[in-house]
């Protein structure tokens, strides 16, 4: 059993106008990581690095045991991979494609891929030119899904997609969630849609991790604290603060280091809590890529 | 190296363009017949000569572009999505590109020579001149075969092939000009040359050293996507 299905330890690589820097990731079997950044964070380049489409100039990828890009051709018998600018042959029919890739994979399941047909309304003979983009990546995801892989890589499936369709993917992804054994790293500037399916977290901005922890964490240890604080009171030395918002009468602060202790801490100084605010996954996001962009540390 | 999986891909690259295969095949059959039938004529064997040579041409041009097409048709996430290395999908490109190349190839330049053997009126004289056009015509396929694997664009394929079509004439004119091939190809019998000899080998070498090139470059790679 492998402890870690993905791991990533100091991975550099370097282009003219974009440095992904020092990438530090780890994903444990069975788990499903949202890897969210904005455009341009660095997401697909992590996730081909991962695949061994791109390689590292320097670090060390690991993927279910093996070594990449060195064995990238056995690593991909166990990975399904769908990424948003992947396209199917437009000439030959989804089914020609399911055939194609049965051939390749032993694990291949035709009962879950006629299932998942189904499920996505799919009409196995057509061909793939004649497919809404919606229906070409749900085709693509049973081309992943169907082989069985112990991990499934995704990056950004659902961009350009109606919220129906979106829906209907996330929905399968969702039932993926109950296989144990399978380990799923999804990237996506959705925030909304990582939130629902992952229960790792990690964020990237500019090539650099911001943080990665388990998504429970993430929820639990970031706040907004609504304050008032009576006049000639300064605010208290809280941790975490990672921005400062309202006027000085009524700050709002938010921290990433939250404990039902600092509203004790308030009070002792004379200051009162008016409320705690539970932050949405993309409150926290954008507020650690500020605070990262403006150079304070997490 | 997954030998399986190459064949695969192979496969996938011969059902994708099996239309153009057999379209080709049609297209050169045809051609041979009507050389045939019109034995007598010398303007209808030029003629045909010309076809035969446009469609092994087009033929190795049109492979070699749908390998420049994975990329702009972004299909080359999927290929690479599945068990192969980078090794691999060049050498399923270039085998399976060469391959349903000399599915045509092959037949085509037998034909041609049994034509010329076997009709009456050919001189056999032309052989040792059509044998090594015709291997011009596979060092230009391979050359559009570097430039479609190693750049994967289609304007840069695109101007190979121009490159390797007005080569083609070039040496094709020349050749002519030597005493020991042109002055021979009136001939009644096969007059066969330390000349012919010497360009079938060059042309050989050319042909190695392209490939050699190829594999190459695609080792020195880091970016495949």
């Amino acid at each position: 059993m492998i402890d870690a299905a993905v791991e990533f330890s100091g991975v550099t690589k370097r282009y003219k106008y974009f440095t992904l820097d020092h990438i530090d990731l780890k994903l444990p079997a069975g788990y499903i990581m949202g890897f969210v950044g904005a455009n341009g964070a660095g997401k697909s380049t992590t996730l081909r690095i991962l695949m061994g489409l791109v390689h590292q100039d320097a670090g060390y990828v690991n993927v279910l045991g093996h070594a990449m890009p060195q064995d990238q051709a056995t690593a991909k018998r166990d990975i399904g991979f769908v990424s948003e600018d992947m396209r199917l042959y437009g000439a030959a029919t989804l089914e020609w494609h399911m055939r194609f890739v049965r051939s390749i994979y032993p694990r291949w399941d035709n009962g879950y891929a006629n299932e998942l047909l189904r499920r996505f309304d799919l009409k196995a003979q057509q061909k793939i030119k004649g497919m809404s983009h919606g229906q070409r990546v749900k085709a693509a995801l049973i081309l992943a899904l169907a082989r069985r892989p112990r991990l499934l890589v995704l990056d950004e499936p659902t961009t350009g997609l109606d919220p129906i369709a979106r829906r209907e993917v996330l929905g399968e992804l969702m039932a993926v969630l109950a296989d144990e054994e399978r380990t799923v790293l999804f990237s996506s500037h959705n925030t909304l849609e990582v939130e629902q399916i992952s229960d790792q977290v990690t964020f990237i901005d500019r090539g650099r991790i911001l943080e990665s922890s388990d998504k429970e964490t993430f929820l639990d240890r970031w706040r907004r604290l609504r304050l008032v604080l009576p006049p000639n009171t300064r605010l208290p030395g809280l941790p975490g603060i990672v921005k400062v918002d309202g006027s000085s009468r009524l700050p709002v602060i938010t921290t990433n280091r939250f404990e039902p202790a600092m509203m004790a801490a308030c009070t002792e100084v004379g200051v009162s809590v008016q409320a705690v605010d539970v932050m949405t996954l993309e409150e926290i996001f954008i507020a650690s890529v500020q605070n990262q962009r403006e150079g304070g540390a997490l | 190296m997954n030998i399986a999986m190459v064949g695969r891909l192979i496969w996938k690259d011969w059902y994708l363009n099996r239309a153009g295969i057999l379209a080709s095949l049609i297209g050169g059959v045809a051609t041979l017949a009507l050389i045939a039938a019109m034995h007598d004529s010398q303007v209808a064997l030029i003629m045909g000569m010309i076809v035969l040579v446009t469609i092994l041409i087009g033929m190795g041009a049109v492979v070699m572009l749908s390998a420049a097409s994975e990329r702009r048709q972004m299909t080359l996430p999927f290929v690479m999505s599945l068990p192969i290395s980078y090794w691999e999908y060049t050498i399923s490109k270039i085998a399976g590109g060469l391959l349903i190349f000399f599915a045509l190839w092959v037949p085509l330049v037998a034909a041609i020579v049994a034509t010329i053997l076997l009709t009456p009126g050919i001189p056999h004289g032309l052989i040792p001149f059509v044998l090594i056009m015709a291997v011009e015509i596979l060092m230009t396929t391979c050359l559009i075969t570097v430039v479609a694997v190693t750049t994967e664009s289609h304007a840069w394929t695109v101007a190979s092939a121009q490159v390797g079509g007005l080569s083609l004439n070039a040496i094709g004119w020349s050749i002519v000009r030597l005493p020991q091939i042109g002055g021979w190809m009136r001939s009644a019998t096969v007059r066969w040359s330390g000349t012919a000899t010497t360009l079938l080998l060059a042309e050989l070498a050319l042909i190695v050293l392209m490939l050699g090139v190829t594999f190459l470059v695609q080792a020195r790679k880091k970016d495949f996507l």
